[in-house]
This record gives C-alpha cells, sequence and structure tokens, in this order.
C-alpha cells in the first residue's frame, strides 16, 4: 500500500491550537494566544508559519498585545517578507496616532524589520516622524534613519533623508531633516542625529556631516544637557571637526573643558579626544601649555577605578603621552605597581613608566624597576628589567646607576634575571661602546646557568665582540660549541659569527681549530640555508683576503640610539582621533578588526581608485614610479641598473608619450613590435572551444603588460566583446580595464592585443607563486578560464634593504 | 436556501417573524459576537474611504492601503468587524489569509473607471469560488456615484456579470464613499441601505 499516509497526519498539533485561538472572538483570548506564540518564539519554536494570523492583531488599542505583535513581527519578518507587506499600513497608521509611544514605537519596529520589499514604503511614515512634535518620536526617527541606511543606504539618499539628519541652519531649501534634527531644541535628539549621522558616516565610507563653527556650537550646545552617552556621541563627532584657527580651537576645548570632570570615563576619555585634537590648533605656547595641564588630573582619576577600567584608561594613556608628552610628565608616581594590581595593569603601567623617564624623575624609578626585579611574576620581572635597560639606553646619565642595578640583579642567581640582564647589558654595550666592558668578567660567570636562545645569542655576542679582552674566550666559545648542532639558528649564528671574530683577533691554534669545526659544519650538516650561506661567506673571505676579512667582520659598528620604538606617528594619529573606542585599547586601527568598517573603507577606496582614474593621478603616479624602481631588475640589462633614474614622472601620460627620456633599455622594449611573435599557447584546440589563445606576461616601459593573441580556429562565427580578469596573483596584477581592445576575429583569423595590467596592493597574494589565472571572456564562447605563470624574474624580489639592527657583524 | 432572490425580494424577508424570537435569536447568535466582514475590491475603489465613512460618519483623506484596516463599525445595534484590505495587485494574492469564518464580503467597484471593470470582474469571480467563502453574503457597492460619468448600478452588475449568480445572497447598492448630505442628496443612503440589507441577510442566514 502506499505510504504516503505516514506523511499525513491527523494530529493538528499546537500550531493549530494556536491558529484557532488567535482568530477567537473573544479579545482575552486573543491576547493570551499572542503571549503563547511569543513564549513559544523565545524558546525557539518555529512560529513563524502563524504570520498572517499574528499580523492581524496588529491594529488594537490595547499597548501590550501591540508590544507583542510587533516583537513578533521583529523576529519574523525576514521569515516571511512578502506578508510582511500586510504589516505596512498598520505602520503608517501607529506613525500617525495621538500617543506619541505609539508613534515611537512604530518607527522603532519599522527600523528593526529589515525586509527590503517594505522598507520603501516606510519612508513617508519615517518622514514625518522625524518632523513629529515630540522629542522622543524625533529621537527614534532618527536613529530609525541609520538602521535604514543600512538596508538600502541608497533609498536614505534619494530621499533625502541624511538632509533631513544635518541641515537647518538655512544652507539650501531642500536640506530638511536629519541634519535638521542637529539645530534641534531637545539635546537627546542631537545626540541621537548626531549617533545617526556618524554611523551612517561609518557604513557609507563617506563624509555626511559637515562640521563647521556653526554646527560645532550647536553641538556642544546641546552637550550640557545630554545624557553620558550622549555626550559620547556628540564628542565623537566633535572630534572630526577642523578649527579654522587657533581662537575656534580655544573655544571649543573651553567648552569642552567642563566633561573632564564627569564620572563616565567614556566621556572623559572622548573630552580629552576633542581636547587634544584641538590644542594642536592653538598657536600660543602659554595657552597651550595650561591647557594640557588640566588633562593630567582627569587621567590620573581615571587609574582609580576597577582594574578593568583601570587597564583601558592606561591603553588609552600609552597613546596620549606619545602625542603629548608634557601631559603627565610629573606623574609618573601614580603609575607606580601597587602588590595587588593584576599583572596586565602591571605590565601596562611598567609601559608608561618607561615612556615617562627623564633625568628627574630616573632615580626614583629605577628603585622601583629594581623593586619590581625581585618579584615572583616572571613576566613582570623580565619586563621589569628590560624597562631597567632602556633608562641605561635613553638617559646616558643614569646609564652606570642602571648598569650597577643590573649587576646587582645579576647576584641574585635568579635565572631568568641574569639572562634577561645579559640581553640588555648587550644593548647597553652597544649604545655606549668601550664603558662598561670591565663588568664582563662578571657575566662570564653566569655562562653555565644560561639556557635560552636570546640569553646565549647575546653572552656569545659578547664574548666574540670583546675576545681580545677575554683571555679564555677559546675556552668559553669551546664550551658553547660542544651543543652546535642542538643549538637555534640565532645562537648558531652568533656562535659562528663570535667564532670568525676570535680567530681575526686571535689567529692562534686554537681558534683555528674551532673555525674548521664550526664552518665545516655550517656547511656540511646543516639544513640551514641562512647558516650555510654565512658560513661560504666567511670561508671564502677568509681563505681570499684575512684582512679583507677583518675589514668587514671587525668593522665599526654604529651605536643604537635610545628611541622607544613606540606606535608610528599616522597610526598615533589615526588612534589618538579614536581615542575611548577599542582601537584605542588595541592600539590598532578600528578598520583592522571591524568587518563592516573594512567593506566601508574597500567603498572609498574604490571610489577613490575611481576618481583618480578620471582625474589621471594619485594611482598612476604611485605606479609610475613603482615601475621605474623595479626596472632594473626586469632582466632588462646590466645597463639599465646604471641608467640614472629619471626625475619621477608626473604622470604615467608622460611616460607614454615619451616626453621623459625614459631608461634607454626600458625605451627599447616599447620600440619592439607590439604583437610579440613568439608568445606561449596558454589554451589549446584540445579544449574544444575552437579558438587558440596564447599569451605572456611582461614588463615594459609603460609597466606590466600582458600580450594576448586569439586565434579563431574553429569557431563558426567572428569572436567579439572580450573582456579579461585575473584572479589574486603574487605581484598583485589586474587589468587596467576589463575591456580588451580587440576588434572582432573572424574565422581562421588571428589577432593580437596588449592588455595593460596595473598594481593593486589589495589583489597580490604571495602564496599563488608563479600561477596566474586568468578568465577571458567573449562572444559567443562564454568565459574561457586557463592557467599562466608570471615569469620567474618579474617575481625577483627587491634588493634588500640593509638589515638594521642585526649586530652579529 | 433561496435561489435567484432579487434585491427587492431580499429586502423583504424577515417581516413576517415574531419579534421576540427574532430577537432572542439575534442574541444568542450574534451576541456579543462581530460579524466578520471583508471589504474587497481593485485598488482605488475608495475601500479605505467606505470604512471610515461607515465607522466615524466622515469623509477622511486616504492614502493607498499596503496592508489592511479594521475597524468595529456598529449600526443598529449590531457590531460589524470589517476588514479592509489593499486592493494593490502586490496585496490581492492575500486576501486568502482573511477568508476563513467570513460572514460577509463588501465588494467595492470604482463606477468611473470603466476600463478596469474587466478586471475587476475576474477578480470577482475568483472570490466567488472561493470554497471558504461558500456561504459569506456579497453586497456589491458600485461607488463613486457622485463623478460625471459614474455606470449606473445595473450596468455595474452587468460588468461584474452579477445577474448570472444563482445560488447566493447578493445586492448591489449606489454608493458614494464621499458623500456629504447637503451637496448631493441621497447618494450616500446606499451605504447604509447596503448595510441594512446585509444585517438582514446575516440574521436570516443564522436561522
Amino acid at each position: 500500500m502506499a505510504d504516503g499516509k505516514y506523511f499525513s497526519t491527523t494530529k493538528k498539533g499546537e500550531i493549530h491550537e494556536l491558529k484557532t485561538e488567535l482568530n477567537a472572538v473573544d479579545k482575552s483570548k486573543k491576547k493570551d494566544a499572542v503571549k503563547k506564540v511569543i513564549a513559544a518564539m523565545t524558546v525557539g519554536k518555529d512560529v513563524s508559519p502563524l504570520f498572517p494570523d499574528v499580523i492581524n492583531q496588529m491594529q488594537t488599542d490595547d499597548m501590550e498585545l501591540k508590544k507583542l505583535v510587533y516583537l513578533y513581527l521583529i523576529n519574523y519578518a525576514k521569515t516571511q517578507p512578502d506578508l510582511a507587506i500586510m504589516a505596512v499600513n498598520t505602520f503608517v497608521k501607529d506613525s500617525q496616532d495621538p500617543n506619541p509611544l505609539i508613534r515611537a514605537l512604530a518607527v522603532r519596529t519599522m527600523g528593526c524589520i529589515r525586509v527590503d520589499k517594505i522598507t520603501e514604503y516606510l519612508c513617508d511614515p519615517l518622514h514625518r516622524c522625524l518632523k513629529d512634535e515630540d522629542p522622543y518620536v524625533r529621537k527614534t526617527a532618527a536613529v530609525c534613519v541609520a538602521k535604514l541606511y543600512d538596508i538600502n543606504a541608497e533609498l536614505v539618499e534619494d530621499r533625502g533623508f541624511l538632509d533631513m539628519l544635518k541641515a537647518g541652519w538655512g544652507t539650501a531649501a531642500g536640506w530638511g531633516l536629519l541634519l535638521d534634527l542637529i539645530g534641534d531644541a531637545n539635546p537627546m535628539v542631537v545626540a541621537n542625529a548626531v549617533a545617526a549621522l556618524s554611523e551612517i558616516q561609518e557604513l557609507g565610507g563617506k563624509p555626511v556631516l559637515e562640521l563647521t563653527l556653526g554646527t560645532v556650537s550647536k553641538l556642544l550646545r546641546a552637550l550640557n544637557e545630554c545624557t553620558e552617552w550622549g555626550q559620547v556621541f556628540i564628542l565623537d563627532s566633535v572630534v572630526n571637526y577642523l578649527p579654522a584657527d587657533g581662537k575656534d580651537a580655544e573655544a571649543v576645548v573651553e567648552r569642552v573643558l567642563p566633561r573632564l570632570q564627569h564620572a563616565n570615563s567614556a566621556v572623559v576619555l572622548s573630552a580629552i579626544k576633542v581636547i587634544l585634537k584641538n590644542l594642536q590648533y592653538i598657536n600660543d605656547e602659554t595657552v597651550r601649555a595650561a591647557l594640557s595641564r588640566k588633562l593630567a588630573p582627569p587621567l590620573v582619576t581615571l587609574l582609580g577605578a576597577e582594574p578593568e577600567l583601570q587597564y583601558v584608561a592606561l591603553r588609552n594613556i600609552g597613546l596620549i603621552i606619545q602625542g603629548q608628552p608634557s601631559v603627565l610628565a610629573n606623574d609618573v608616581k601614580v603609575f607606580f605597581c601597587k602588590y595587588n594590581d593584576p599583572s596586565y595593569v602591571k605590565m601596562e603601567k611598567l609601559d608608561i613608566m618607561m615612556k615617562l623617564i627623564n633625568e628627574q624623575n630616573i632615580d626614583q624609578v629605577l628603585l622601583e624597576f629594581k623593586e619590581y626585579a625581585t618579584e615572583v611574576d616572571v613576566d613582570f620581572v623580565r619586563k621589569a628589567v628590560r624597562a631597567i635597560g632602556y633608562c641605561a639606553i635613553s638617559i646616558q646619565s643614569a646609564a652606570e646607576r642602571c648598569i650597577n642595578v643590573l649587576l646587582e640583579l645579576i647576584g641574585t642567581k635568579v635565572n631568568y634575571v641574569v639572562q634577561e640582564s645579559i640581553v640588555v647589558i648587550k644593548d647597553i654595550f652597544r649604545r655606549y661602546p668601550n664603558r662598561y666592558e670591565s663588568i664582563i668578567g662578571t657575566l662570564c660567570d653566569s655562562l653555565e646557568s644560561l639556557d635560552e636562545p636570546e640569553a646565549k645569542a647575546s653572552m656569545v655576542w659578547i664574548i666574540g665582540e670583546y675576545a681580545e679582552r677575554i683571555d679564555n674566550a677559546d675556552e668559553l666559545l669551546e664550551q658553547f660549541l660542544e651543543s652546535f648542532p642542538e643549538e637555534t639558528a640565532a645562537v648558531q649564528l652568533a656562535l659562528m659569527t663570535a667564532t670568525v671574530k676570535l680567530f681575526l683577533k686571535k689567529p692562534v691554534e686554537k681558534p683555528q681549530q674551532l673555525i674548521q669545526l664550526v664552518l665545516t659544519y655550517a656547511t656540511q650538516e646543516t639544513d640551514n640555508p641562512d647558516l650555510r650561506d654565512r658560513a661560504y661567506i666567511y670561508w671564502r673571505l677568509l681563505s681570499t683576503d684575512p684582512e679583507a676579512a677583518k675589514d668587514v667582520v671587525l668593522a665599526e659598528k654604529p651605536t643604537i640610539s635610545g628611541a622607544h620604538d613606540g606606535t608610528e606617528p599616522a597610526l598615533l594619529n589615526e588612534l589618538l582621533g579614536e581615542l575611548g573606542s577599542l582601537a584605542s585599547v588595541y592600539h590598532k586601527p578600528a578598520s583592522s578588526f571591524v568587518s563592516k568598517m573594512r567593506l566601508a573603507v574597500h567603498r572609498a577606496d574604490d571610489l577613490a581608485a575611481a576618481a583618480a582614474r578620471g582625474s589621471h593621478s594619485g594611482d598612476s603616479e604611485t605606479l609610475t614610479s613603482a615601475v621605474v624602481a623595479e626596472s632594473p631588475l626586469a632582466g632588462l640589462g646590466a645597463s639599465a641598473a646604471l641608467t640614472p633614474t629619471p626625475p619621477v614622472p608626473d604622470l604615467l601620460g608622460d611616460l607614454l608619450d615619451l616626453d621623459v627620456p625614459a631608461p634607454a633599455p626600458a625605451a627599447a622594449a616599447a620600440a619592439a613590435p607590439p604583437d610579440a611573435p613568439n608568445l606561449p599557447m596558454v589554451f589549446g584546440e584540445d579544449k574544444g572551444k575552437g579558438v587558440v589563445l596564447c599569451a605572456a606576461l611582461s614588463q615594459q616601459a609603460e609597466g606590466y603588460v600582458y600580450q594576448l593573441s586569439v586565434s579563431n580556429v574553429a569557431v563558426g562565427a567572428p569572436l567579439n566583446g572580450f573582456m579579461i580578469q585575473l584572479n589574486k596573483n603574487a605581484l598583485g596584477l589586474a587589468p587596467a580595464s576589463q575591456h580588451v581592445a580587440l576588434d572582432a576575429v573572424p574565422p581562421g583569423a588571428t589577432a593580437t592585443a596588449r592588455v595593460p595590467m596595473v598594481h593593486n596592493p589589495a589583489l597580490a597574494a604571495p602564496e599563488q607563486g608563479q600561477l596566474l589565472q586568468v578568465a577571458i571572456k567573449c562572444n559567443p564562447l562564454g568565459v574561457l578560464y586557463f592557467n599562466d605563470s608570471i615569469p620567474a624574474q618579474l617575481l625577483a624580489p627587491p634588493p634588500p634593504a640593509a638589515a638594521q639592527g642585526a649586530f652579529f657583524f | 436556501m433561496s435561489a435567484g432572490l432579487t434585491p427587492s425580494l431580499q429586502s423583504g424577508h424577515g417581516c413576517c417573524l415574531l419579534q421576540g424570537l427574532w430577537f432572542s435569536r439575534l442574541l444568542s447568535l450574534f451576541g456579543d459576537k462581530e460579524a466578520r466582514i471583508l471589504v474587497l475590491g481593485l485598488d482605488n475603489a475608495g475601500k479605505t474611504t467606505i470604512l471610515y465613512r461607515l465607522h466615524v460618519g466622515e469623509v477622511v483623506q486616504t492614502i493607498p492601503t499596503i496592508g489592511f484596516n479594521v475597524e468595529t463599525v456598529t449600526y443598529k445595534n449590531i457590531k460589524f468587524q470589517v476588514w479592509d484590505l489593499g486592493g494593490q495587485t502586490s496585496i490581492r494574492p492575500y486576501w486568502r489569509c482573511y477568508y476563513p469564518n467570513t460572514q460577509a464580503i463588501i465588494y467595492v467597484v470604482d463606477s468611473c473607471d470603466v476600463d478596469r471593470l474587466p478586471t475587476s470582474r475576474e477578480e470577482f469571480a475568483a472570490i466567488l469560488e472561493e470554497e471558504e467563502l461558500r456561504d459569506a453574503a456579497i453586497l456589491v457597492y458600485a461607488n463613486k456615484q457622485d463623478l460625471p460619468g459614474a455606470l449606473s448600478d445595473a450596468q455595474v452588475a452587468e460588468g461584474l456579470g452579477l445577474t448570472s449568480i444563482k445560488s447566493r445572497d447578493w445586492s448591489i447598492f449606489k454608493t458614494s464613499g464621499t458623500w456629504l448630505k447637503k451637496e448631493t442628496r441621497g447618494m450616500g443612503e446606499g451605504l447604509f441601505e447596503g448595510l441594512d440589507w446585509l444585517s438582514n441577510t446575516l440574521k436570516t442566514k443564522r436561522r
């Protein structure tokens, strides 16, 4: 018999029961039913089949019932996008209800229904509510605009909502509403309009809110009466204001200053951000100093909060003092660690103390560091030792005291303290050559206890560098060499160099044996190419000209500087603009960890690129200089490398016109006939498409060019409408235009084209190696895919920049 | 159920009943229950205007209904729960969600929209076919009678194919949703005459 019966059931189930109840006549029964539906929804049961029945309860005077239905709608509108249209009229009605709470509720719910089909219908009610007489409704509507923008940006722009959020001081007619709200009498409305506008700005990646002194003073007027989070929104917007002159900046700072006393740390940080930004524009030195002094107390106050907030404050302070070191210059004491601080707070405090040391406070700080170095938290102790080394390097007058502290610490014989000390002492030697070498003896006493690669490598470097002053240097190195094969690469390299130095300084029997041993092992046994290559270089140097070897290996080393490797200025500037956000805690730009922003940034980049293409500037300029810089690598002949680089041409166009004398070989390449005769075949007849493609990537005067030849072997119709696209590749190349300049190729004919390529770092994928995946589209064949390869010479790396900080020579 | 009733015959129904019996039946069957009535018709037929004309007694400014309106209309102590559904092409498919338990359909036709009368007829025919509406009374309003060029009720009935309906209760009235007493005397009465007919028909059905 048929098994269909198993699928049809006589059981009606819960949904059916609820449906009946929803359609009951009795109102209280209906309401109960809706409550049951919501309950089922919250525990995860699918009650979406009841959509039409629930929606029908929407028009009611009962506020509670209405809220429940709205809740249901928010949850299920997406699953029933077509039916959701039945709710529109109710929203329209509710947005005109005499009760402002219902109007606001309707607007808020409208924004939460992310169904594209109905958003258009919601514009009119939203429009009306932005001009509502009730501030609560206006405020809710402002936020709704931002939500709507996320669903359908074009719609919002077309309907002029943005202008609604921002205009209002009578700029132009039609600059109506959202901008209008910034001039609203109610501070809450202003704050929410600002929040909406900044959200839209982030989503769209283009400026919506133009800040003038007039706008800013409107915002600041609302500032004092806002809730704390409203204040944060306003301050975060004001930070984007560029003051016209020092006076404007001063005015802004004056009005923001009172916010520094706010209890909410987010408000304080945002206020500091605004003040820091505007301080830059104040020309009067004394005013600036006076104002920046006022920043210190609120920052210190932030450290009184619980550890988590302290951490956030410390991360932000770390940025602030990099931008304005003077702010907390006299307050290093507040950053002294307490014994019960959590370790993450201690680490941050150490970092900040390192940034605040100066001649005046060094004694105090050094004492503190020494204390820390005797604590039990290993990571903290290590960092403290490093901090002492940092003090020595950055403050010359204190170097001696630091060395003494380090020697004391080595005296404790605590293994990790000793090792860390040796690492920093190596740096001190490099900073102040020929001054503190007397302590080498002490260092050598702790030789046996070293087991960490970095400490070992540092010690070995010291031995090699000062071999002539260490009587038993050969013995010491020999000890290390016993375990040479087991050491890490860094230690092996250090050992090898130290042995060579020893040999050059004391060319006697023992070192000679050692060097034989090391070089033999390094050239024959090891798998490490760095080690092997360096061994060969030493070997050849030593065997051809020992004197030259001396010049190379024992050459004078530049002294290292004490500059702290802080945040890069550009990044620092960006992060200072984001104080009080996650970005300032991570010390990373927001675009690197917020995916939506990443999209927006891309979008903005695309816009910029398109603009640049239009105006023939920007991109092409960098492209040109890149080509000029790389051309010697293209294997065009030795003379290319000798050709002086022409003055960097302004535009690609100039180079193409050859107005500027281009490097000779490059010009020759450009003059070559465009249809290079022997292109390798990349898409053969065996693919059964009746077409043969030959292609090759090459580098020419105008940049990378993809040469393509198309033979119409057996397609019964002319081929036309050629387009090309590349997958991500190692060089990050993409066609300058997707359209290939090729006329129709009739059957039996062959045509060639040159497709100029542009470099787009976003498309670079080094892992692709030589692989170049190409797609060609043409009529009537559609899309043809094939794999090509990038010629090896185009992939040659640029000449390595002299490695800085390498101390092995 | 008597077949092929004409409006004039229909309005005579129920007179011979005893008042007491009549009343008790009304209570037991209607009680505080509301008769569920759907107002359907093409877009721009005047459904929403009619609903609010009946509900608040005033002519209100309306915009196209994307969705529905529902109001309780009390007429001569009888409560009607009146659902006015949007008439746009995109919304018509969802009319069927509202069919169950419906006692009557008010079908509104724009008497001036001669071009779309065939479309209206198709929609109307589809409604008549619906199994769930088998027992629903059909009240047709030939609306917008105040405008020049309006078809007469007979012409609208012809255009909808009303005259060929033999097996159910139906009636047609000339109406104007925007009728105001002073100006166009007599035209708006159709609305309430229709409701009279409807309440009588519904009462009869319950028997």
